[in-house]
């Protein structure tokens, strides 16, 4: 079967294994079919030497929680994410993974007065009970108003997505107030902007991403504002529609966009001298999501910005391993992803932080599902500037 | 060669395809390979628990093969025992089918020492991978061999001790692999290799009995067997548990960059080092082209332009290390260094590590294949090798980088090719056996550190006589009579196991069919 991936960055891959200890499948299964270089070498198998695509070996991409951090491991650059995007659009689209009920679900986050009427349906039923929410690894509790969307200026974008913005609008606003505190008026994107497409491309739902990213791009066009975006897997996939779509103008989108952290960083003077602030007493882990760690490479910014409001910030010891929730991977492998998240909240309290710092919504709703404190590291810095206020 | 392994490989995949179709969701689940295996993996499953047995494609397909370029391994069932107990039943399901065992680690061997021969059952450790005691009053801990040894470092590291064979893969390889390719690494020059740090190990025999080789006194009676397990490449038996030695952390370490305009210049300066007394922990060298592709990917601040770079680490006792490192500066600079450079802290000091260790994997960024020797050849005589290294990678028209462990003349010139490009298959060979002759008439050996395997077995009787062979065949066969540990390795086909011959033969299927 041709899986259609480019044969330069098959064949970079030299089998080295520099990349197994950052493997979270791999960590936890000791197999090699669970591993970066074991899931290259299928790859290769399947493209150049016309091996059987075995349900064995869809499998061993199935599990793959596509985190990334055996690329930032490997020291020949193999670009993983691509190939395996490659090889889960070329699975998908021959119908062996990514069955009818997930592909329909996914629509559903195109139509965001979909999405936004279901999820309230969803809070409603888990208030009365009626769904398992730690089985499905849902939140035990969900908003069923959202306070409107405001704009305030026009200096940047907040992109605020579909998931992240039904469940969690809270953080955008917390994110909102950050920035005005430093002197930024923020429009929210809204219904301009819907989904990003993350989920969907993990998926393998090539052309679908395709079309998500040309919608969102049309409705951010007109000027240059810098797109910020405060969901780790959300600023991602939009810093990826330069590859994805391969045009300058995408190309131009992508530099436009921004991890909030990433901005702020840059901006923290403005913050500091308008506002100053007495640091909340809270020992803070942060736990950096993969797609800001290992995609993004920009995670270095959260403790930057974090250190000057809380009064400790500490690492975890893990080497940015994945907790495992990789968007819908919680769902569709929940076996694995729970055993991985274990690595991480064992990391937590190895660290003895009473607070975790998560900059991304999918790993903030897994974590937090086994217990753990969890907030958008902007929200621990809205609460401090809102307390130094009072 | 290479070729017409895939064209079998992909022969033997159309075969199976559909033969085999299941249950997508049960990832453990693990039917058999094929209808003669089907006993086998029955047996292994109630020995040991399905979960802890895979007989798909997929696994064996992987299995067959490591990190070198040898593909012509092929895996039978795949078990991952999680303790002594399920290794002695594997060993016995095994025995019972008259099948043979290989043991695999991390699979970041370099000679094909992994790759299994003839379907065995392989044996992955990657699930005893505990660090089983730590006895500081004696300076030992008892760990499993599946433990990464970075792994182990970093978990001794609260008690300011360390395991000090460090190979370049060291933050993906496992313990067991390392005893049983007795690796060595850069800090080796002054510590010593694996066999330096292994105390004790527990084997299991291929008679499925559990043996201690080695004790923790200093002066073990009788024989040392352990010293003739450590190396053995998996055909003396399993090792399920090493004793290895804790070394204590050092006080003070100076880590130095001396940079070069010319590869003799830095040969020279490493000679001056080891006669003017000084033992350093750590002597690299790289030249010009692999400096350049480790650079991209570490980022370290190694300088592009320099036609060699050394390496260098003192540790020790803070006063010594000052004065050592001085000394070392001084030599350089005699010898024409263009720079010389401290590492200012310990995150400058990393960061110059890994660029040093990811290097193999940084040829990717040059070339999308390498094959790598290992040979080492007396120090003194460094510039007249590298000469010759250059010469011969010229005439057959390749790429070479050359890192290496210089303070110990252990040589890793990197032959980087694309295999896709007709005839480089055939070149690369040609210049690595030459490589390997030129070494051995420079009164070199075949291999420092990543072990015979299979990639090197045909140059043995280059280094050894008749005689050797056939006493190094009669050690193994003390151990393992019936060559069922991992058979086929090291020793070439005319000093090694009968059964050889049958090996190869159904080597031919390949995994997928």
């Amino acid at each position: 079967m041709d899986l259609g991936l480019n044969d330069d960055e098959l064949v970079a891959c030299v089998s080295c294994g520099l990349c197994l200890p950052h493997c979270p499948t791999f960590v936890i299964t000791g197999r090699d079919t669970e591993s970066p270089r074991g899931r290259i070498a299928l790859m290769r198998a399947v493209q150049n030497e016309d091996a059987p695509v075995t349900d064995d070996l869809i499998r061993s991409m199935e599990t793959c929680v596509q985190c990334r951090g055996c690329e930032t491991a490997c020291p020949s650059a193999v670009p993983f994410g691509h190939l395996m995007e490659g090889t889960r659009a070329a699975l998908a689209g021959a119908g062996r993974i990514t069955p009818r009920w997930q592909r329909l679900a996914l629509k559903g986050l195109r139509h965001r007065w979909l999405l936004m009427a279901g999820s309230t349906l969803l809070a409603l039923a888990i208030r009365l009970r009626l769904v398992p929410t730690r089985r499905l690894g849902l939140p035990a509790r969900m908003p069923l108003r959202r306070p409107p969307l405001r704009t305030s200026g026009n200096d940047v974008w907040l992109f605020t997505g579909c998931v992240m913005d039904a469940w969690q609008r809270d953080v955008h606003l917390a994110v909102q107030r950050v920035l005005e505190a430093a002197g930024v008026g923020v429009e929210p994107t809204g219904a301009a902007a819907p989904c990003c497409g993350a989920l969907h491309i993990h998926a393998g739902l090539e052309s679908e991403t395709k079309d998500m990213a040309h919608r969102v791009m049309a409705g951010l066009s007109g000027d240059d504002r810098p797109i910020l975006v405060d969901a780790a897997g959300c600023g991602a996939a939009l810093k990826d529609y330069g590859h994805l779509l391969g045009t300058d103008e995408a190309r131009a989108f992508s530099a436009r966009v921004y991890d909030v952290h990433e901005w702020l960083a840059g901006h923290l003077d403005e913050l500091r001298s308008r506002h100053p602030v007495a640091p909340l007493d809270l020992t803070v882990a942060v736990q950096d999501p993969c797609h800001l760690r290992h995609v993004q490479r920009a995670h270095q910014a959260v403790p930057e910005v974090l250190a000057p409001f809380v009064t400790r910030v500490v690492a975890l010891d893990d080497d940015g391993l994945c907790c495992g929730a990789g968007g819908a991977y919680s769902v569709m492998e929940a076996e694995l992803s729970r055993a991985i998240r274990e690595r991480k909240t064992a990391a937590v309290a190895r660290s003895g932080a009473s607070v975790v710092a998560s900059a991304n919504p999918g790993c903030s709703l897994h974590l937090a599902a086994t217990g753990l404190d969890v907030r958008h590291p902007l929200e621990l810095v809205d609460q401090a500037l809102s307390s130094s206020r009072a | 060669m290479v070729r017409v392994m895939a064209r079998t490989l992909a022969e033997a995949t159309r075969r199976v395809l559909g033969s085999r179709r299941r249950d997508t969701r049960s990832p453990a689940a693990s039917p058999s390979a094929d209808a003669g295996d089907a006993a086998l993996v029955a047996d292994l499953e109630a020995a040991i628990g399905a979960d802890r047995v895979r007989a798909d494609a997929a696994a064996r397909y992987l299995a067959s093969r490591d990190a070198s370029i040898y593909r012509e391994g092929n895996a039978g069932p795949v078990c991952y025992p999680g303790s002594t107990a399920d290794v002695v039943a594997c060993v016995q399901v095994a025995t019972r089918h008259g099948r043979a065992v290989s043991p695999r680690g991390a699979g970041t061997g370099l000679a094909g020492g992994a790759a299994p021969l003839g379907q065995p059952v392989v044996l992955s450790t990657t699930r005893m991978d505990n660090l089983i005691e730590i006895d500081l009053d004696n300076g030992v801990a008892w760990v499993q061999p599946g433990m990464v040894n970075l792994d182990l470092s970093r978990a001794l590291a609260p008690h300011g001790v360390h395991y000090a064979p460090d190979p370049s893969s060291q933050a993906a390889c496992t313990i067991g692999g390392n005893v049983a390719n007795n690796s060595g690494g850069p800090h080796c020059l002054a510590y010593g290799v694996t066999s330096a740090h292994v105390l004790a190990v527990e084997v299991v025999l291929s008679d499925a009995s559990v043996v201690t080789l080695g004790d923790l006194t200093a002066e073990p009676a009788g024989y040392d067997l352990r010293g003739a397990f450590v190396g053995s490449e998996g055909m003396c038996g399993i090792a399920t548990a090493v004793a290895v030695r804790l070394t204590p952390n050092p006080p003070a370490v100076r880590t130095m960059l001396l940079c070069f305009d010319d590869v003799s210049d830095a040969a020279a300066t490493v000679t001056a080092i080891i006669a003017d007394g000084i033992v350093p922990a750590a002597i690299e060298m790289m030249d010009q082209r692999c400096v350049t592709a480790v650079e991209d990917f570490a980022q370290a601040g190694y300088p592009k332009d320099a036609a060699a770079v050394l390496l260098v680490e003192v540790d020790g006792a803070a006063g010594g290390v000052a004065i050592a490192g001085e000394r070392i500066a001084a030599i350089a600079r005699r010898n024409q260094a263009i720079s010389v450079r401290t590492a200012a802290d310990d995150d400058e000091r990393a960061r110059l590590w890994k660029g040093r260790k990811s290097a193999f994997g940084a040829v990717a960024n040059v070339m999308p294949d390498y094959y790598l020797h290992d040979t080492v050849v007396p120090r003194t005589r460094l510039v007249e090798v590298l000469e010759s290294i250059y010469e011969i990678v010229d005439r057959h028209d390749l790429l070479v980088l050359n890192v290496f462990h210089a303070g110990d003349g252990n040589l890793h010139p990197i032959l980087a090719y694309d295999s896709r490009v007709p005839g480089a298959d055939e070149r690369v060979h040609a210049a690595g056996r030459e490589i390997i002759e030129m070494s051995l008439d420079m009164g070199g050996a075949l291999t420092g550190e990543h072990g015979i395997g299979v990639e090197k077995r045909e140059y043995m009787s280059r280094m050894f006589s008749e005689v050797d062979l056939d006493q190094q065949a009669r050690l193994r066969a003390s151990f393992d009579p019936h060559c069922r540990m991992n058979p086929g390795k090291v020793l070439p086909s005319a000093h090694s196991c009968s059964d050889i011959g049958a090996l190869r033969a159904s080597d031919a299927a390949g995994v997928w069919g």
